[in-house]
């Protein structure tokens, strides 16, 4: 392996909180391919394996340009495992898309929206298997994403990479739901290349026993006129690490860019950890940026007045976490994909709350 | 319906209440007057069940049981309310969830069945208009961006809906303007019956212009120091309280 590509260790700072080389051990990655199953596929959707010998031209225009980190480098020298998807300009794709990223090894994604095409895509990661998958998501002009990834509790190593670049007015909106792996890490890196183009990032993170989920998003700011949001809640109990790192950079120039991030986390037991970093590098001189984070427990006015209304201990638990929750959840604009969450997130705190 | 015999309680190793005596029958409306920092607000908690309150010496006796060996929620389920100073916003969730929740988790305490979200629906609507409590209301996060006056009134709509035997107003009137007042007022007074005790703490004698108690206790550092009809509260209105307890003692 070139030094390039080492396996990053908690001495490089972006990787501080989340040992990869340590997890992995010896054995690192090894040299296996994941794969990626169309699940769902609805009409309007165009889909093809990775590993043909003739490619399209919107594949080779696309796979492997945007920027990576080592890691994501990695699956792209490693494998040709994985699928390319292709929405048709102007083409509005109504059901949801959905695939399932399982098995072990390296696996690369490519999608590619042409201007005006919208879609929805609930992506499935699969628990099982150590695994490190890279994903290019590229939005033309006017183009809209609406992205739900799942990732049930995992006793893996579990690395996702996912690069986007939005073109003019193209919009994305990306919710993470996460519960954890052996390492778990999903890495955002937005590009918003076009005017008036915008990224809403929210997600969930619920943790127990000695899992561990960093979340670690890099959106920049390009051009003005550009948009971006984050919302980011974590539910952390026994010995779980929950890691957000977020970096907001607004280009030289990007005047009249409009960013917010917010991390938060409810620490339920003496064991548990929250790492939030909130970033922002600002080179341009009018824009509107804010960021805050939080790490709290629960409120204990808020739990005797539930309780005083005849609302049992655990129950009322129950209910101020789901309202911490809460509005990370309402982020996610699809009915049955927000139920689909909501309900992974239901089953999660059963396990937390005792 | 409630005796409590020479009750102290410490909050953080502090005695606030010492050897407070009280009694209250069904039926009977009480007041407890008294300066701030006499131990208002610690009697309603540890009524009410808060942690954090320790009982050091005394009894709380509620319908023949020891009240203080149950938790908050119990206490609910066996009727007592606690309309509460500073009711807490909580985002998140909505208010008719809330009320849902709290009525069915009573009711289940009870080994009575839940009511469905279209029962419950229409209670609350039926007692939320008397209170003028909007159909928007209901619908928005507990007590988030609620004036205070909402926030009160919607104690009293919670006080309606689960029928307690034994109300605690803590500070009702605090924040209140004369009209909300009024409305408060009312709402509590077409909730007195035979059955049902109520305990009204407040630091000012104008709320018991509205809801007229049939005993008054003035309480100072700790403990009852002056008990009387209604008309006490007129004496401490023009003597202050400072003079009632120099009278007392």
């Amino acid at each position: 392996m070139s030094q390039a590509l080492a396996l990053p260790n908690r001495r490089v700072e972006e990787w501080k909180y989340s040992d990869l080389a340590r997890a992995l051990g010896d054995a690192g990655f090894g040299e296996a391919s994941a794969r990626v199953e169309v699940t769902a596929l609805p009409a309007g959707v165009e889909t093809i394996e990775l590993d043909q010998s003739v490619i399209p031209l919107w594949i080779s225009a696309h796979y492997g340009k945007l920027k990576a980190n080592n890691v994501g480098a990695l699956s792209l020298a490693k494998t040709r495992s994985g699928v390319a998807l292709h929405v048709a300009k102007g083409q509005v794709v109504a059901e949801p898309l959905r695939l399932a990223v399982t098995g072990e090894g390296h696996v690369r994604l490519l999608l590619v929206l042409e201007e005006g095409a919208s879609l929805t895509l609930l992506e499935d990661f699969d628990p099982a298997g150590t695994r490190n998958a890279g994903f290019e998501i590229v939005l033309g002009a006017n183009a809209e994403l609406r992205h739900v990834r799942l990732a049930p509790a995992s006793g893996a190593v579990q690395v996702e990479e996912v690069s986007l670049r939005l073109a003019r007015d193209a919009r994305y909106h990306g919710h993470f739901a996460n519960f954890g792996a052996k390492l778990s890490r999903t890495e955002l890196a937005i590009a918003l290349e076009g005017e008036g183009s915008e990224a809403h990032l929210s997600g969930v993170t619920v943790l127990s026993g000695d899992a561990h989920a960093d979340v670690t998003t890099q959106v920049t700011h390009a051009v003005g006129r550009t948009h971006s949001t984050q919302l980011f809640k974590k539910v952390v109990a026994g010995h779980g690490q929950a890691v957000y790192q977020g970096k907001v950079t607004v280009a030289k120039g990007a005047d009249g860019a409009d960013s917010r991030q917010t991390a938060k986390a409810l620490l339920l037991s003496e064991r548990a950890e929250a790492d939030l970093k909130p970033e922002l590098e600002i080179l341009a001189d009018d824009v509107k940026c804010a960021h805050g984070a939080a790490v709290g427990d629960l409120d204990t006015d808020s739990l005797f007045y539930l309780r005083a209304r005849g609302i049992p201990e655990k129950e009322a638990r129950h209910l101020l976490i789901h309202a911490f929750l809460e509005d990370a959840l309402t982020d996610i604009a699809h009915d049955d994909l927000r139920e689909t969450v909501r309900g992974a997130v239901s089953r999660a705190l059963n396990e937390v709350v005792a | 319906m409630l005796d409590i015999k020479n009750l102290h309680v410490a909050v953080g190793g502090k005695e606030i209440l010492n050897g407070l005596s009280l009694h209250v029958d069904a039926g009977q409306v009480h007041a407890i007057m008294g300066p701030n920092g006499s131990g208002k607000s610690t009697l309603s908690y540890v009524l009410a069940g808060r942690s954090g309150y320790e009982i050091t010496e005394g009894s709380i006796t509620y319908n023949g049981e020891d009240l203080a060996a149950l938790p908050p929620e119990e206490r609910a389920a066996k009727g007592v309310f606690l309309a509460m100073q500073y009711p807490v916003e909580i985002p998140g969730v909505t208010t008719m969830m809330f009320l849902k929740s709290s009525l069915n988790a009573q009711r289940r305490s009870r080994g009575e069945s839940e009511m469905d979200a279209i029962g419950v629906l229409k209670t609350v609507r039926a007692k939320a208009s008397a209170l003028n409590i909007s159909e928007d209301m209901l619908k928005r996060a507990l007590n988030v961006g609620f004036s205070g006056g909402e926030k009160k009134r919607l104690e009293i709509l919670q006080m309606a809906l689960f029928e307690p035997k034994l109300a605690i107003l803590d500070e009702t009137d605090s924040g209140l303007d004369i009209d909300a007042l009024r409305l408060v007022a009312e709402g509590v007074n077409g909730l007195r019956a035979p059955s049902r005790a109520m305990l009204v703490i407040t630091h000012y004698q104008r709320l018991l212009d509205y809801i007229v108690p049939d005993r008054i206790h003035v309480l100072a550092k700790g403990r009852i120091v002056a008990e009387g009809g209604k008309e006490l509260a007129l004496e401490l209105e023009a003597k202050g309280y400072e003079q009632i307890v120099k009278d007392a003692a």
